[in-house]
């Protein structure tokens, strides 16, 4: 039985008296990689930052690595833990460079930044690129962050939106790798084709955790219907 | 073009010229004096003025980190305001007291420092960067009016607040009161130095910074406090300034990018810099009418600050 890395149970959160997440229960294992698909407002992200521990007021138990994200050390909860943002932003004009310098691995960001093709890129200001490529500069500097997979615990917020083909395909591929170097996945997309290529879709509905198995048992009529309207991709 | 460490060698050299002339420069005319005797009466005022513009200098590019907002600065947001305002209040209250316990006035100016540093955390904080700069504009306001205040029932203090309202200080510069503010600048500035790293990871948000380790509670309290404390110190040595802190970090960006790691300490040197210029330009440029070192630097400032504003937000 590979390692437990993610555990939920029971997990609920509220904001401004509306139910965002109701009583998620979840578990991801070492080497496990899971889409987590629903329609707009279903709670995908606010699952992921309650998964982050990005969520101290979350109610329920969230055990990541063995830890409460919420309550343990930032730096200790961090050590094992890549979390994607669904719109990276940065508050001052960095170069692709200086956003690839805080990943403070600068041969895994060289060759990161070859993947995403961004090497040509690396002395033009963030606010300069277009939203795609930078989305895939702020991938380039997280994915350069992760020391070793087994283990691992990503969770990545719709990391494929803004992308083209190319930056896709090596999301894609990353996200391949990783699962089978041992790291526990799970990836909000809205993209149904992706989706379908894991071994096990997980689909929130307002809140609600409505289906968890294979996408050939979770890819029910209704949860089509429900998240990308019919007819089915 | 970015410069790198270049620029703090650079400016560093810079500074060390500035500070030359200023001690060459005076009402007497130029020159060291014999055996360097009026450079050495000069030294303290120089020296006050480097501390504190470095500490203003550190602040507001760590308050701009902060807040992840180009127009925070201690001067604008009432830190400063704060600063003189805790003096006020001790100056006014027991002036005996304050001139008895050399630590008593920098102590009061680093509790009204914080005091409004609180307040502007809990009434700005998770809004617009307007909203930050607003409040900060009307503590500093509430700040400026309680001073005036006080310097209008305490007659016995009043000239010297009034004086420290203009941030004119720099001129009855001394060993003896330099001494401990010096210190705290130096205090200040050195931990401030340390939080490069976590303000890095705050630029890319709160959610990015923390889910990459950064514990945020800790940023901020440290943030906040040692924030407060240099600006303390530096009202301690020159009285309220604007501008500094807003200044220099927007020139130690230009200079070399983002990264605190060269920002915080080019930022100092920028501060300094200002500082210094500002006040050797207000006791040369025109002999016989001295202008204070804060009236120099709103000349200068203000319409770089306009030319900020309209970059950021035209």
């Amino acid at each position: 039985m590979a390692d437990l890395v993610l555990q939920l149970s029971r997990v609920a959160h509220e904001r401004n008296g509306r139910r965002l997440l109701d009583g998620v229960g979840l578990s991801l294992c070492a080497g496990e990689a899971a889409a987590l698909v629903g329609a707009n407002g279903a709670g995908k992200t606010t699952l992921l930052r309650a998964a982050a521990g990005l969520l101290p007021a979350a109610t329920g138990e969230i055990t990541a690595n063995g830890l409460d994200p919420r309550t343990a050390p930032p730096a200790a909860a961090a050590r094992r833990r890549l979390y994607a943002e669904q719109h990276p932003s940065c508050a001052w004009d960095q170069t692709v460079a200086e956003l690839g310098a805080l990943a403070d691995r600068p041969a895994a960001w060289a060759d990161w930044a070859g993947r995403f093709a961004l090497t040509a890129l690396a002395e033009r200001p963030l606010a300069s690129l277009s939203g795609g490529e930078r989305q895939a500069a702020h991938l380039a500097r997280l994915f350069a962050s992760l020391e070793e997979p087994y283990g691992a615990l990503l969770l990545l917020d719709e990391p494929t939106a803004a992308l083209d083909r190319a930056r896709r395909e090596t999301v894609h591929a990353a996200v391949q790798a990783w699962a089978q170097a041992g790291a526990a996945v799970l990836v909000a997309t809205h993209d149904a084709a992706w989706a379908r290529t894991f071994p096990r879709v997980v689909a929130l509905e307002e809140g609600r955790l409505i289906a968890d198995g294979p996408p050939a048992a979770a890819f029910t009529a209704e949860l089509v219907r429900a998240v990308w309207g019919a007819p089915a991709p | 073009m970015r410069l790198g460490r270049g620029a703090l060698v650079g400016g560093t050299a810079v500074l060390g010229l500035l500070a030359a002339g200023a001690l060459a420069c005076g009402t007497a005319g130029w020159g060291f004096g014999e055996g360097g005797a009026l450079a050495l009466l000069r030294f303290p005022r120089v020296l006050a003025a480097l501390a504190a513009g470095a500490a203003l200098g550190l602040g507001g590019a760590t308050q701009q980190g902060l807040f992840r907002n180009p127009l925070a600065d201690p001067g604008l947001t009432g830190v400063f305001g704060g600063a003189l305002l805790g003096m006020a209040l001790l100056l006014g209250g027991a002036p005996g007291f304050a001139w008895a316990h050399a630590w008593s006035l920098p102590a009061a100016a680093f509790a009204g420092s914080l005091g409004v540093s609180g307040l502007l955390v809990l009434l700005g904080r998770n809004g617009p960067p307007a909203r930050l700069l607003l409040t900060g504009l009307g503590l500093n306001a509430f700040a400026a009016a309680g001073t005036l205040l006080i310097a209008n029932l305490a007659p016995e203090s009043r000239e010297l607040l009034l004086n420290g309202s203009f941030g004119d200080w720099l001129g009855m510069a001394s060993p003896e009161l330099v001494v401990r503010p010096l210190l705290l600048c130096a205090l200040a500035g050195a931990a401030l130095l340390t939080l490069a790293r976590p303000l890095d990871l705050l630029a890319l948000g709160e959610d990015a910074a923390q889910a990459a380790g950064c514990d945020l509670r800790r940023l901020r309290r440290r943030a906040i406090v040692l924030t407060a404390l240099a600006a303390a110190a530096a009202t301690c040595l020159v009285g309220q300034m604007a501008f500094v802190g807003l200044l220099a970090p927007h020139l130690a960006r230009a200079l070399v990018g983002p990264r605190h790691g060269l920002v915080l300490p080019l930022a100092g040197l920028v501060g300094a810099t200002l500082l210094l210029t500002a006040d050797t330009l207000g006791r040369a440029a025109l002999p016989g009418t001295p202008l204070s070192a804060a009236a120099v630097m709103a000349l200068l400032g203000a319409p770089l600050f306009v030319w900020i504003a309209r970059r950021h937000h035209g």
